[in-house]
């Protein structure tokens, strides 16, 4: 359903909602980071894009798999931990952010479903903000089968229209939170439609950035394997992993054991985020590393975002919202990568 | 002023006359004002150079991926590697020289000198700028940076927009070169540990405070370590994984080296982990700010290095970086070293 | 009757001096707080600042570090490098607020059996009030 919601009423629509766990973007010092709201008035969407996407509520950087202690006879006693439960509601996410979820959920979904990733994905509702410009000046999401007003994988989405929002419910789950407070909302009229097609046009002509012709790109990308183009790319790469980290797309983790005790024997298995531009990733335990320097490391990513994803699941694991570009220690541009794998030989 | 096309024909000859294998600069990037690093390997390629206040980025980590490339190569090119440094820089690569890690005819040195100012700092400069996009910066006069904007020429003071450390530099030009641009004009900021003292005058508990919150924040991608040119170890300490495996290791080797730090980002590990890099980097660290800068979260990770600098001159008198000679801090000692701590 | 606090101290003591120091207070039979937990070390001077925060971390209420005398080091020159490095860590860790009296060096020969326990029972004393180390123990 499409309604209309007046800002000033926007936070007692919030307050409505407070038997859900509210996540929003919030300011710590230049950064805007998400953190749990308390007051339905610290909500405040006059913001860009935060430094890490929510992506970190659904998959966190440290998450308990399962707890193990002594018992009475010798053999550890194993106990699974799994998400505990949390209705949440996650406001402000950026169209790009939401699709990159839709592109995780196939790969913990699919075959076999991850267990700690799909009970947090399915309580938590997403409540996203249509980027009128965009948030920051590396964003790409039209050359990525994105768009600054995406609806993929939102509950609701939200388009600031000046002093309302333009409110899509997409889902049930969407439906059901706008239920609970049906008197705030109203219909909408043709005035409100036509502003928001233009915000909408406007916002795609405001994308300054494109990979052009990114079709040629893939099969480009299959033939590069050997190259000595990785080289020259990966010069001033340091390894730091921000990319990765950052990167909303990227889900690649690690396992490990915390022993708190060993006797009493106490401890947890917990999982977290790791990086293939570490260079010990793909270090295997007999000392052989196949991917031992950088331009192995910055080959992988590439072609995993937009060779080997797109043959597997037909998509770019790549959404377009430019946190890679701006946040590189040394300025290593992606954009310009591929450009240069387009133009490659030519 | 530092003159670029001075700068541009010495990298020229160093390349036409074989002298360099190649050159580490800078160069503008293909998005924003900042430069990216510029490896400059044939002479027409110069033109690519740049030096302006935006050069904030501290090349000598490349030194230290030089050698590691070298370490792998059956015959490697033994010609030194050319590389533009500012003061602060040219401490860094003291330290190397220093530590023995690198050799004297390893590298050459292109000193460049901020004469009366520094580099700036993008965040104080957008906020100065109020939302306009700068597309370039530049020197100008004795103490004053033009930034062009969409062609509106600005100019703002450099004081008003120097990065922090700039503000307590303690080498305004290259303390080792093998050529030198600029004139060394010298700056001796009356407050060096001025930033460090802000944190020093707070209650304890508002320092724990202070340091939960902004540690809180890590997310352990380690991006502050492999920015550093100091943390060049093959494997560190915090990496549990990391350490050298050969086919002759023995499962048993493996199964009992020591955990020091968990991998995951709980706040007593992150507290751990930057503190231990900090006492690692005491007498080494030279204040170039990159950790900071690369910071994805902001986090002041610099003081804590900044405060051993501070006590290092202060219970030590050891100024770092100035001396390839000079024996590291914490492998050498005074008869006269304080201990009033000691019972 | 409430338990009263009892801190638990972890000493690092050098081999040669310090930890047979600690050695000759047992054996002759010196009364002292139970609340150490001590930790040979061949020198002060190998000292590294992973153990003193690893300590810290493992839920250590304080933290003591104890060598030979100056002049006096069995391999000549360790604790001249321990009384720097040592110096160093204190001063890191009161500027991230760590209560000072939670960290304390000492220079104890092997004949000051006496001297070590005085050592230990002012140590528990001070740690008594302050209560104990939350700040960099591991909580989860």
């Amino acid at each position: 359903m499409e309604k209309i919601l007046r800002k000033k009423s926007f936070p007692q629509w919030v307050k409505k909602l407070e038997s859900y766990t509210i996540y929003a973007p919030t300011k710590n010092g230049d950064l805007w980071i998400y953190e749990v709201i308390n007051h339905s008035e610290d909500i405040n969407l006059d913001y860009l894009n935060t430094v890490l996407s929510p992506k970190k509520i659904i998959f966190p950087q440290r998450e308990i798999l399962l707890e193990f202690s002594a018992s009475d006879d010798g053999n550890p006693e194993i106990k699974e931990v799994l998400p505990e439960e949390n209705p949440s509601i996650v406001f402000g996410v950026r169209p790009c952010d939401a699709k990159a979820l839709t592109l995780t959920d196939q790969v913990f979904g699919g075959d076999f479903d991850d267990l700690y990733y799909w009970k947090r994905r399915n309580q938590a509702i997403l409540i996203g903000l249509a980027c009128n410009t965009p948030p920051s000046p590396n964003c790409f999401c039209l050359s990525v089968n994105s768009s600054p007003h995406s609806k993929e994988g939102l509950d609701i989405l939200m388009t600031d229209l000046g002093d309302r929002y333009y409110v899509e419910s997409l889902t049930e789950k969407g439906n059901k939170l706008l239920n609970l407070a049906k008197k705030l909302f109203e219909e909408p009229k043709a005035k409100d439609k036509k502003d928001l097609e233009k915000i909408q046009l406007d916002s795609e002509k405001k994308i300054e950035r494109q990979i052009k012709e990114i079709k040629k790109i893939p099969p480009k990308l299959k033939g590069m394997f050997d190259s000595p183009f990785w080289d020259e790319e990966a010069m001033s790469c340091i390894r730091c992993g921000i990319c990765t980290y950052l990167c909303p797309t990227c889900h690649c983790f690690d396992i490990s054991d915390e022993v708190l005790s060993s006797s009493p024997l106490e401890g947890k298995r917990v999982r977290t985020w790791d990086t293939c531009q570490f260079p010990d990733f793909t270090m295997h335990s007999s000392g052989h590393n196949p991917r031992p320097d950088k331009a192995s490391r910055l080959r992988q990513r590439i072609m995993h975002k937009f060779q080997y994803f797109v043959e597997r699941y037909k998509n770019f694991q790549c959404t377009g919202c430019g946190r890679c570009i701006s946040k590189c220690p040394v300025g290593i541009d992606i954009i310009e990568v591929l450009d240069k794998v387009r133009d490659y030989g030519t | 002023m530092v003159s670029l096309e001075e700068l541009k024909k010495e990298a020229q000859m160093l390349l036409e006359e074989g002298k360099v294998k190649y050159i580490v600069g800078y160069e503008r990037s293909t998005n924003g004002l900042m430069p990216v690093p510029a490896f400059i390997k044939n002479p027409e390629d110069v033109e690519r150079l740049v030096w302006d206040p935006s050069c904030i980025y501290n090349l000598t980590r490349f030194l230290v991926d030089e050698k590691r490339r070298k370490e792998k190569e059956k015959k490697p090119d033994t010609r030194p590697v050319g590389i533009v440094v500012k003061g602060c820089d040219s401490r860094a690569v003291v330290v190397l020289l220093q530590e023995k890690f690198i050799n004297r005819e390893d590298v050459f040195i292109l000193g460049v000198s901020c004469e009366n100012t520094g580099v700036v700092d993008e965040k104080k400069l957008a906020e100065k700028l109020k939302g306009k996009k700068a597309d370039k910066i530049e020197f100008s006069d004795k103490d004053h940076f033009v930034i062009t904007s969409n062609s509106e020429k600005i100019k703002i003071p450099a004081q008003e927009i120097l990065a922090e450390r700039c503000l307590e530099c303690r080498a305004s030009f290259p303390v080792i070169s093998d050529v030198l641009l600029g004139e060394k004009v010298e700056r001796r900021p009356d407050e060096p540990f001025k930033s460090v003292q802000k944190i020093e005058s707070l209650s304890k508990e508002e320092r724990w405070a202070f340091w939960k919150e902004q540690l809180d924040k890590c997310i352990r991608c380690y991006a502050c370590r492999s920015v550093c040119p100091m943390c060049y170890c093959d494997e560190c300490v915090v990496d549990t994984i990391s350490f050298a495996v050969t086919a002759d290791t023995a499962a048993e080797e493996k199964a009992q080296k020591i955990k020091w730090i968990e991998k995951s980002p709980d706040s007593s590990e992150n507290f751990v982990y930057h503190l231990v890099r900090a006492i690692h980097l005491a007498g080494r660290c030279i204040d170039c700010g990159e950790c900071e800068r690369a910071c994805p979260l902001d986090i002041p990770v610099r003081l804590l290095n900044k405060k051993l600098e501070k006590e290092a001159k202060e219970l030590f008198d050891y100024d770092v970086g100035f001396d390839p000679e000079k024996p590291s801090l914490v492998s050498s000692f005074k008869d006269e070293d304080p201990e009033d701590f000691i019972r | 009757m409430a338990d009263e606090f009892e801190p638990k101290i972890v000493a690092f003591l050098c081999k040669w001096c310090s930890s047979a120091g600690s050695d000759l207070a047992g054996v002759s039979r010196m009364q002292y707080p139970p609340n150490v937990i001590p930790i040979t070390v061949m020198c002060s001077g190998s000292m590294s600042p992973l153990y003193i925060l690893s300590a810290f971390k493992k839920g250590a209420d304080g933290v003591l570090v104890s060598g030979c005398h100056p002049g006096d080091c069995h391999y000549i020159k360790g604790n001249y490098y321990a009384r720097r490095r040592i110096a160093l860590v204190k001063k890191l860790l009161e500027f991230i607020g760590l209560e000072p009296q939670r960290f304390q060096m000492s220079w104890v020969s092997a004949a000051e059996g006496t001297k070590y326990t005085q050592i230990i029972k002012e140590f528990v004393d001070e740690l008594k009030p302050i209560g104990p180390q939350t700040k960099l123990r591991r909580s989860s």
